[in-house]
């Protein structure tokens, strides 16, 4: 754990302050108080982000500091969902937001790299945005089957979908980026490395990761909502997976592999 | 359906075994005949979905998600290594799989080392390396000042000519060193790149004053000054002790039988050359000296019936959980 006193530092730690504030002021229901700070959040979150940029002279979603900074930018996806796809857990998502900066903040170094010959290439930013967006709107899914498992439905007034059908509407908009991620960073793999698929751990992990979802599609089209805890726990084990591609292959020794360079 | 369930929880459970052991066992033991007739029940479950599951065919998105997993898998097998044994032995196809060749620069070669077995095979043309270079992020100065005090500076690379001024002539970066070293033959002194570790930068500038011989000086990035002469110009080579690696470049041309030129290419990493068949990827070099550069060789096999499963894939995916909704939407509030 590492305190960053750099300018960089300063703005995840007052994203994190702004969420953690919006958040609170949210659940005492001051919602319109809460929207403003998560804004601001977001604006500071944004500004974070084209400041590291600026300095890396490259998009940052080169290391896991970056990654986890890019994730930071959970406004939009909030937004979203809400206004297009009626799910709540609008609160959480500045919870989400804080928890996702936490890492940036506190664990990675932030120590800007050159990018290596094999990171040169167009497919390297429309891979990994695309993945990090699958994995905000995948959260935001197991989110809502945590809340499925818990029994806790939208207030009556609310207008939104209960959780369950919030969790598939979610999913619904995560799988196809987390298909095309992983078939753009086969395509690239192909113009790097010479194979299109390399059975390296972080592959494999990634395939896990859209099997899990996919068998969660088959299930639900089998059983529509007869199970809907059994459809709650495939969507949380997408994100165990999800959470093991992006942060264990890479810190555990486990996993040696052709995406090291991420660590 | 169950049965598509299992298959693809059978699939989950392998491909978190293969996680565990590592790439390259994780690629024999997906290779293996047993996981063969996995990949096969596979492509011929989707198949025989697609034909009995009518709704698989009237759903455009769910027709193109299936039928892309079956071309993915066709085009796999087709292109891995038993797919390339069964076209030998089918259809008389003897196509290197995959394989790594060395290639010295100015000279051209056409054996492939194939992976996985002492075996080399002949590529139908020949390779010809022109040049091997590494490009950095920080480029490396050459500092020239001359007797009368005019300073110049220019990045340096063999073949870069600095201007002294009427009276000095001119200098060229003739050759540069990464771990310069001085053999003695015959009372003869020579320059040579030292492929044992070690770090010595050093560069030979061939200075060519306007009436007179030309005169080879070294310059050392570590021993600044060593190589200064009384009245001739002061140099200094500028260099970082630690440099990233941009980008790893062979300038190659292919060969055919009769010894034309028939195509040219430098390629890089992501940038292969894609000829007759096969893709030549940069894949090592020549770490001491500079003067080879290794190549990967992979054949092209089923490559394209896997980018098309790809394609269908993604657009299947994308059709069937956004734009036909989004479609539909607009549809509604224009009735």
């Amino acid at each position: 754990m590492e305190i960053k006193y750099t300018i960089q530092g300063l703005l995840v730690y007052m994203t994190i302050a702004a969420y953690l504030l919006a958040f609170v002021t949210t659940i005492l229901r001051r919602q319109k108080v809460g929207h403003i700070i998560y804004l601001i959040g977001f604006a500071i979150a944004v500004c974070s982000f084209g400041y590291r940029w600026y300095h890396v002279r490259h998009v940052p979603l080169q290391n896991l500091f970056e990654v986890f900074l890019c994730l930071g930018m959970i406004y939009p996806v909030s937004l979203f969902c809400r206004r297009a796809l009626r799910v709540g857990g609008y609160a959480a998502d500045m919870l989400i937001g804080a928890i996702v900066l936490f890492p940036a903040g506190f664990v990675f170094n932030a120590q800007p790299q050159q990018l290596p010959p094999a990171l040169q290439c167009w497919l390297f930013t429309p891979h990994v945005a695309v993945y990090m967006f699958s994995y905000i709107f995948m959260a935001k899914a197991t989110f809502q089957a945590i809340c499925q498992l818990a029994g806790r439905n939208p207030k009556p007034g609310e207008n939104l979908l209960g959780p369950e059908e919030s969790t598939y509407r979610i999913i619904c908009i995560g799988f196809p980026l987390l298909t095309l991620g992983l078939i753009l960073g086969s395509y690239w793999g192909k113009l790097a490395w010479g194979d299109y698929w390399g059975w390296d751990p972080k592959e494999l992990w990634s395939l896990v990761s859209w099997l899990v979802f996919l068998g969660y599609f088959h299930f639900r089209y089998m059983f529509g909502k007869k199970h809907p805890r059994i459809n709650s726990l495939w969507a949380i084990t997408g994100m165990a997976a999800i959470i093991i591609t992006l942060l264990w292959v890479n810190l555990s020794r486990l996993f040696p592999g052709l995406h090291s360079y991420a660590t | 359906m169950w049965l598509a369930l299992v298959l693809i929880i059978v699939l989950t459970v392998l491909s978190i075994y293969g996680a565990f052991i590592g790439a390259e066992r994780a690629q024999q033991f997906f290779n293996q005949p047993t996981l063969a007739v996995y990949w096969t029940a596979l492509a011929v479950l989707l198949i025989a979905g697609i034909a009995a599951f009518r709704r698989l065919l009237r759903v455009p998105g769910l027709l193109l998600m299936h039928a892309g997993c079956v071309l993915i898998l066709v085009g796999g097998m087709w292109g891995s290594q038993g797919g390339h044994n069964i076209q030998k032995k089918l259809f008389g196809i003897d196509k290197i799989r995959s394989g790594r060749m060395a290639i010295y620069e100015n000279s051209s070669e056409n054996h492939v080392a194939l992976d996985g077995i002492r075996e080399q095979k002949e590529l139908p043309f020949s390779l010809k390396l022109n040049d091997f270079r590494i490009e950095y992020y920080q480029p490396v100065y050459l500092q020239i000042e001359t007797a009368d005090g005019n300073v110049q500076q220019v990045i340096a690379e063999v073949g870069r000519q600095i201007d002294l001024g009427a009276e000095h002539g001119k200098a060229e970066i003739v050759r540069m060193f990464e771990n310069f070293k001085m053999s003695i033959q015959d009372g003869k002194t020579t320059a040579y790149e030292d492929p044992s570790p070690g770090l010595n930068p050093a560069l030979a500038v061939r200075i060519t004053p306007p009436s007179g011989e030309a005169t080879t000086h070294h310059v050392f990035s570590l021993h600044p000054g060593f190589g200064h002469t009384q009245g001739g110009p002061k140099m200094i080579y500028d260099r970082p002790a630690y440099r990233a690696i941009s980008d790893y470049i062979s300038e190659l041309e292919v060969i055919d039988r009769e010894g034309n030129i028939v195509a040219k290419k430098d390629i890089e990493v992501n940038h292969p050359l894609h000829y007759g068949g096969y893709h030549f990827y940069q894949s090592s070099y020549d770490d001491k000296a500079g003067q080879y550069t290794v190549l990967q060789v992979v054949s092209d096999t089923g490559l394209y019936v896997v980018y098309a499963g790809y394609w269908m894939l993604c657009l299947g995916v994308i059709w069937h959980l956004w734009l036909r909704h989004i479609f539909s939407r607009f549809k509604a509030k224009n009735t």
